[in-house]
């Protein structure tokens, strides 16, 4: 892998069905860079964002990450990558409705084979820094929608993952509600060195970025904006 | 508002029609089984009423009575372990009343046999069987007349006062019509009122899990169908048009699923027919529907679609804005205990010596008894449900099991709901096939050796004088010996010293010689010098086993003392051959034919009471054999209902990195899970009840069923969990990327 990126995507060309999504697109992300992708509908974005987390696999171009290619890599790898080294907020419904707030917390420890004891443990300290505190029990339909977000942050955080997905994080909260989880976000990335990609549409959220690139017609075809780290 | 319903319901996408023809499919099969159940009722009493003419003597008859009586002498005897109705008649004028499926009384030397007989009488020796039956026939019996398509009922002509010497001849002026069930002193048929009461309680068992069937089918994507209905809010739709056009939606599948089970119910009359769980079969004819049955299943399962509807929808709020539930369920509460509780102390209140003696009180306990457990089993298990899985759900550190234990302890009534039909059905047949068990192996039914080889012509209690009316026992014997496969003839006499008193020092009924007995030595063996020894008419007597070195008491009487008294019965050892046996039989009849009990082995007296056992036991396998898949059914759709909620935060987690086969065992531990631990607790239920009932009623300990029993069961219980399996595809389908894109 050329540069200094952690997740890098070489023209990745991808279509569903006769529509094409991407064509050709490149873009990577510096160890620690908080990246926003914008664009408008439809330009493929998310699609992107799929791509580079190895959920979807191009049909031509490379994906890497951490030095390896990983399109090339099974689904199980690759699940295996997602779990171990990624994590994902997404827009809404993200979390198991069944479980309380800090069991979907728990999850990918548990998922990686921690006992429930030290999983629930690990995930208290999330709900403080979060400010979720007294939320443990609650499940997700009696969570308004910034804590489910919150919620939802702790579990893609819990993990220690090296890359944080982050898919239109904001778009179901309010402007006020949505600042105070990009707040949270950027500055838990910031405190623990992880590299966040994400994806939105709104110029307010892409402005916590430290760069951002633009989507248009399944190309990158402009980096908007170099931000230097605060 | 109604044209647009129906249209919606048949051309609203793959998933509509998916809805539709699920519904329709769960309400065909229940009004298949309803109109069956509805059927058998009426086929139960339609037999019930053929057998009404067999209890003429002892039943009311009709009013208009004859000046001139008929002689009247109905016997039983046996063929091939089936029974075989014998009525001897003799007219004594030219108004003596005539017997149903016959055009007139037979005159001496002719008879009239039913089908099924004519066949036998055709297609076996006359020395096995046509040589009891004096003359020669002159037609077939009526099916007005026979209670059975296979019904083996001769009726013999005699003449006036021949059948009067005879002890059991009775005068009678009319011909009974009154059906056993509502005639105190029948003894020939079927008591169709409890018939249909257990008839009613099988059909429960069967009808439940369909119901739980078509209501899981009913709730198969309401979220989306909600949706829909708030989208019309928006666009102006009233309250009242949306309920109209869900009740449209839910009356088209009703009425659809209605036509194909009355198809369902016409296409398998004739099987049904065949089941004789009254232990005889029954004419197609008689599974008929009235047309108040009819009615009653063609508007009112449509009409109870309908309400059921708008019940359903009574409980979401379906505004512009969305929908909202009305209610969320509360967590069970302990008290739901309480029925199975007492369902279960009721049965064991019995057990303690206070059964009741009459069978109307004893019906009247245990059936309550048995229904209040049932009703226990279904209250108790929601909870039941919560606190298993929440105790799972607080251990567990392996996601699957979490995400399972957690879901089924946020609604144990949902969870529960799916697999309550399995555990109704398998408590019942689990107590019918336990009680089933238990009285054949303790009544020794079918258990081969002397019960089947052993045939025994008695003339107790009074026995019958050698060389008044009949053959010499000399003669029979001689005549029985010479048959081939006749091993041994033993003659036993009345003995003078018996006064009727039971006890260890009273003499025995019975006197046989020891010449005799030497021929027989597995009976036993007399005293050194005895020539004559005491026994029981059938030697053993009723349970004494029977072994050669069994002394038997000596009698104070020669051997020459002993030819002078009456016979009390004779026993005729064979190889077992149905040839022999038949053969021996005639022989006897033909010695002794005023005698009112026929010769018989074990195995033909309990031959009866063998065809109704195995017709309950067949009603038992259909009853889980149509249970399992259907409750495999229910949770099959529950699953795929669960799936279809859930599959944005499922396919999340799939994104997340989440293993598919976590999903999946998540699936399988929501529903195989629960149909496991709840088959497991409803057999053990049953068989609990069972040992109960049988503690109470009989002081039989339960017998475990045999292996075909466990091997229905397994194979109802794997059948179901294919179905379940079947659903896992559409898992992994409904998790991919593109839903978590595209929801």
């Amino acid at each position: 892998m050329s540069g200094t990126g952690i997740v890098e995507a070489r023209d990745v060309v991808l279509s569903f069905g006769e529509t094409p999504a991407l064509r050709g697109a490149s873009i990577a992300a510096a160890p620690g860079e908080i990246l926003a992708i914008m664009g408008p509908s439809g330009s493929g974005k998310s699609t992107l964002l799929h791509c580079l987390a190895g959920i979807l696999v191009p049909a031509s171009g490379e994906v890497w990450f951490d030095g390896s290619r990983i399109d090339t890599l099974a689904e199980p790898q690759r699940s295996a990558l997602r779990r171990d080294r990624f994590g994902f907020v997404f827009q809404f419904g993200q979390l198991v409705p069944e479980l309380t707030a800090e069991e979907n917390v728990a999850l990918p420890l548990l998922l990686g084979g921690a006992r429930r004891s030290a999983a629930l443990h690990e995930t208290h300290a999330w709900f403080q820094r979060l400010g979720l505190d007294g939320l443990e029990q609650r499940r997700s339909g009696e969570l308004s929608g910034g804590q489910a977000q919150r919620v939802a942050l702790a579990r893609g955080l819990v993990a220690g993952p090296t890359v944080l997905f982050a898919d239109e994080p904001t778009g179901s909260l309010d402007s006020l509600t949505g600042e105070q989880v990009m707040d949270l976000l950027v500055a838990t990335a910031r405190e623990r060195g992880i590299t966040v990609i994400l994806v939105t549409h709104e110029p307010r959220v892409a402005a916590y970025a430290d760069r951002e690139v633009i989507v248009r017609d399944g190309r990158v075809n402009a980096h908007l904006r170099d931000r230097v780290r605060s | 508002m109604i044209s647009f319903g129906l249209r919606l319901a048949v051309a609203g996408g793959r998933e509509a029609v998916v809805r539709l023809v699920t519904i329709a499919a769960a309400v065909a099969l229940g009004v298949g089984l309803l109109l069956a159940t509805l059927a058998g009722i009426n086929a139960v009493n339609a037999q019930s009423a053929r057998y009404a003419w067999l209890n003429t003597g002892v039943a009311p008859g009709q009013s208009s009575a004859t000046r001139d009586p008929l002689e009247w002498l109905l016997r039983g005897d046996y063929f091939a372990g089936q029974t075989i109705g014998r009525l001897d008649v003799a007219a004594t004028g030219p108004d003596s009343p005539v017997p149903p499926g016959i055009p007139h009384l037979p005159g001496p030397g002719e008879f009239y046999a039913s089908p099924a007989l004519s066949t036998l009488l055709h297609s076996t020796p006359a020395a096995q069987l046509a040589d009891r039956f004096p003359g020669h026939q002159i037609g077939t019996i009526g099916p007005a007349a026979l209670p059975a398509p296979n019904s083996l009922i001769i009726v013999i002509g005699h003449t006036r006062g021949e059948l009067s010497q005879l002890p059991d001849t009775r005068k009678v002026t009319s011909i009974a019509t009154v059906a056993p069930s509502d005639c105190a002193n029948c003894m020939v048929g079927t008591r169709a009122a409890g018939m249909d009461l257990i008839l009613g309680v099988v059909t429960g068992a069967l009808l439940f899990p369909l119901l739980i069937f078509i209501g899981a089918a009913t709730r198969l994507s309401a979220t989306r169908r909600e949706q829909r209905f708030a989208a019309m809010r928006l666009l102006g739709a009233t309250p009242r048009q949306i309920s109209v056009i869900s009740a449209v939606e839910s009356t088209t599948a009703a009425v659809a699923g209605t036509a194909v089970g009355f198809a369902l119910f016409f296409l398998f009359r004739h099987p049904l027919a065949a089941i004789p769980f009254t232990g005889e079969p029954f004419y197609p004819g008689d599974l008929s529907l009235g047309v108040v049955d009819v009615l009653l299943v063609a508007l009112g399962v449509p009409a109870a679609a309908a309400l059921a509807a708008r019940i359903a929808l009574r409980r979401v709020r379906i505004s512009p804005l969305g929908v909202t539930r009305r209610v969320t369920p509360r967590p069970p509460r302990a008290y739901r205990l309480i029925p199975l509780v007492l369902g279960l102390g009721e049965l064991a209140y019995f057990v303690v010596g206070r059964r009741p003696t009459s069978s109307l009180g004893q019906v009247a306990v245990f059936l309550p008894g048995f229904l209040v457990m049932m009703a226990g089993l279904v209250v108790a298990g929601p909870w039941l449900t919560m606190v298993g899985s929440r105790v799972l759900a607080r251990r567990s550190s392996r996601p699957a099991t979490l995400i399972a234990a957690r879901r089924l302890a946020d609604n144990p009534q949902a969870g529960f709901r799916a697999i309550s039909g399995l555990v109704l059905a398998l408590f019942v047949t689990s107590v019918a096939v336990g009680v089933i068990s238990t009285i054949v192996a303790n009544r020794g039914i079918h258990s081969g050796g002397a019960a089947s080889t052993r045939m025994t012509q008695q003339f107790w209690p009074d026995g019958i004088v050698p060389g008044a009316a009949d053959s010499g026992p000399d003669a029979v014997s001689a005549d029985l010996r010479s048959t081939p496969g006749v091993q041994s003839v033993l003659v036993v006499r009345k003995n003078p010293a018996y006064s009727g008193q039971r006890g260890p020092d009273q003499p025995l009924p019975g006197l046989i010689s020891c010449a005799d007995l030497a021929r027989t030595p597995a009976l036993g063996h007399c005293a050194a010098g005895a020539a004559v020894a005491a026994v029981w008419p059938d030697v053993a007597g009723g349970g004494r086993a029977q072994t050669a070195a069994r002394l038997l008491q000596s009698a104070p009487l020669s051997a020459e003392q002993l030819r002078q008294l009456p016979i009390l019965s004779i026993l005729v050892d064979t190889d077992g051959a149905r040839s022999t046996i038949e053969r021996a039989r005639t022989i006897l009849e033909g010695a002794y034919p005023g005698s009112q009990r026929p010769p018989a082995t074990d195995d033909d007296v309990s031959s009866d009471s063998t065809r109704a056992l195995t017709g309950w036991q067949q009603l038992a396998n259909v009853v889980i054999l149509a249970s399992l898949p259907i409750a495999g059914c229910s949770l099959a759709v529950s699953v795929a209902g669960g799936l279809s909620e859930r599959k944005r935060p499922f396919s999340l987690l799939r994104l997340s990195g989440v293993p598919v086969r976590v999903l999946r065992r998540v699936v399988a531990l929501e529903s195989a899970v629960p149909l496991l631990v709840a088959a497991v607790v409803a057999i053990g239920a049953g068989f609990l009840a069972a040992q109960l009932f049988l503690r109470a009623q009989m002081d039989y300990t339960l017998r475990p069923p045999g292996p075909a029993y466990y091997l229905i069961v397994l194979a109802g219980i794997a059948a179901s969990l294919g179905i379940i399996a079947g659903t896992l595809p559409l898992l992994e389908r409904i998790t991919g990327p593109e839903t978590a894109r595209n929801e």
